[in-house]
């Protein structure tokens, strides 16, 4: 691995680490409309992307080709080549919901299954393992404590999961998705719904997170994705417009519609 | 300045008017209501007695109960429920989750609303062709079919609607995290929806309670005491038509005393089922 100062300013040095994802030719479609175009880019392993855009630009329908969560819908439908460490999970043999517990995915509200606390992280780890009591306490405990969510609810981990404050829910839904020891997390403006305290709480954890995953965001919130991410998709109108180093993209852009997005002339 | 006030005033008055009509309006509706609870524990109340609910329906100027009829009843409908309600879950079941974009869910709605609102005597006729006539005679069984291809509409209905109202997101949450469909649907869409669900087999249940025609043709009724589902079958509503409709006293009395117990039963299972909603809304 080359050292950080020797890198070319002018190549994204996303090119030198491991990719996780590979994005080749990606074309989306909700029904006849044409929502992704051509999408090209390279995620790399244990570190967080963003992407950013104004709405409609596909952010969010690109990260959820990553987990294929868009076959939920008919007429929904991708063309091209997803790589999940070279493997292409856009391939039709593909299993969707093993894909699923290697990539998981936390939304822009905040999604506890009705049911209790412990029973929310527990839920997804049962699909998958056969494991003891004790261990599943252990690792609800792992999971709570990994979402900085342990200290407030160990002692009520049978209330439901609904009783809790919007942010604490999404760091419940947090700590459900690593709890399934996923190599991805996926999370779709994760902090849009959240009052600033609790965002606060989000971003640490992002950025805590990654030394153990790859994590891709959609934000709408451009100063959060300056602040979380190592690196920029900015992506209008269907297309990938730039996609480099986060410095880079908020400092020197290449593109003038980049330039005029992150300086608030439109979006 | 001064027009705007008389504008005003116009408005004001108006709304006096309008708000008179509606309170009026309500109040005939609840009128009604009152009075014919209120009838129907002036004439009941007087012939409840623990002999209702011990002795048999009498012959004409003999004093009895109703025994067999509340049994009848509660047989017929259990049986109603038990076959009606699984067909009502799944086919709501599949209509929302499986094939909330299908044609063929579009099509079973539209019959489906159609068998909701079908008069229920056509019901019981349908079943006097299909298993009365075929059988040879009346029975319980004929009577507990006429009930659950009512009780199938409501559960259907109700089912579909409340696995809608469970939003998309936690269908997203749960496939995200790598359930497959139906867990997703038994443990996250079912639970979320639970008491939406259950509120519909109540009101199901209330429904085919009270029903009168469709038993006439397939239950028929007995004056005494029958546990065989392949014989004729008493039912509360069926002995009130026929004891209200009879010049005998203590008939006539029964039949009160019947639609009470029916009308309060159904009541109680509406208090309960409202109280399971507004448990819902409150979270």
């Amino acid at each position: 691995m080359k050292p950080m100062l020797s890198t070319d300013l002018n190549a994204p040095d996303t090119t030198v680490e491991k990719a996780k994802i590979e994005v080749k030719n990606l074309n989306f479609y909700y029904g006849q409309s044409k929502a992704l175009k051509d999408i090209n880019l390279s995620l790399p392993e244990r570190s967080v992307t963003a992407f950013i855009g104004p709405s409609g630009c596909g952010k969010s329908t690109l990260l959820r080709v990553l987990n294929r969560i868009y076959e939920l819908y008919p007429k929904q439908s991708a063309e091209g080549q997803v790589l999940l460490d070279g493997k292409n999970i856009l391939d039709r043999s593909q299993d969707l919901n093993l894909l699923r517990t290697k990539i998981g995915m936390v939304f822009q509200k905040p999604t506890p299954f009705p049911m209790s606390i412990y029973e929310n992280i527990a839920f997804g780890v049962r699909l998958y393992e056969k494991i003891s009591k004790a261990e599943m306490d252990s690792r609800v405990e792992q999971a709570l404590k990994r979402a900085a969510l342990w200290n407030e609810v160990k002692d009520k981990l049978n209330a439901s999961g609904l009783s809790l404050s919007g942010g604490q829910q999404q760091r419940l839904c947090i700590a459900r998705t690593v709890a399934v020891k996923p190599e991805v997390i996926l999370l779709d403006e994760p902090a849009s719904a959240l009052d600033p305290l609790s965002t606060a709480k989000i971003e640490e954890l992002i950025d805590e997170l990654q030394a153990d995953y790859t994590i891709v965001i959609v934000t709408h919130n451009m100063q959060q994705a300056a602040r979380v991410s190592r690196q920029t998709a900015f992506m209008y109108l269907g297309e990938l417009v730039e996609f480099d180093r986060t410095e880079k993209i908020f400092t020197s852009p290449r593109e003038k519609r980049t330039q005029d997005y992150i300086t608030g002339r439109f979006g | 300045m001064s027009t705007s006030l008389a504008l005003h005033n116009s408005r004001k008055r108006k709304n006096g008017v309008m708000m008179t009509l509606c309170v009026i309006a309500a109040g005939i509706g609840l009128a009604w209501l009152a009075l014919i609870l209120g009838a129907l524990l002036y004439k009941g109340l007087s012939g409840l007695s623990l002999s209702v609910f011990t002795q048999m329906t009498p012959p004409p100027g003999d004093a009895g109960g109703l025994l067999n009829a509340i049994y009848g009843s509660i047989v017929m409908t259990i049986i109603g429920i038990v076959v009606g309600t699984p067909i009502g879950v799944l086919a709501g079941t599949y209509m929302a989750e499986y094939g909330r974009f299908s044609k063929l869910t579009t099509v079973v709605r539209f019959i489906n609303d159609i068998l909701l609102s079908a008069p229920s005597i056509i019901i019981g006729l349908f079943v006097y062709e299909l298993l009365v006539r075929p059988m040879g005679h009346f029975s319980a069984i004929a009577g507990a079919v006429a009930l659950s291809i009512l009780v199938i509409p409501v559960v259907v209905r109700t089912t579909e609607d409340m696995l809608n109202l469970v939003p998309n997101a936690l269908r997203e949450a749960g496939a995200a995290i790598g359930a497959p469909r139906w867990v997703v649907i038994r443990s996250v869409a079912y639970r979320a929806a639970l008491s939406g669900i259950v509120t519909g087999i109540l009101l199901a249940i209330a429904r085919i309670s009270g029903e009168t025609a469709p038993l006439l043709f397939t239950a028929l009724n007995n004056q005494f005491w029958s546990s065989n589902l392949n014989a004729p079958m008493a039912s509360l509503p069926v002995t009130i038509f026929q004891f209200a409709l009879s010049p005998y006293e203590e008939w006539q009395q029964l039949a009160w005393t019947g639609a009470l117990i029916i009308t309060m039963t159904v009541l109680g299972l509406s208090v309960i089922a409202r109280s399971l909603t507004g448990r819902r809304e409150d979270r």
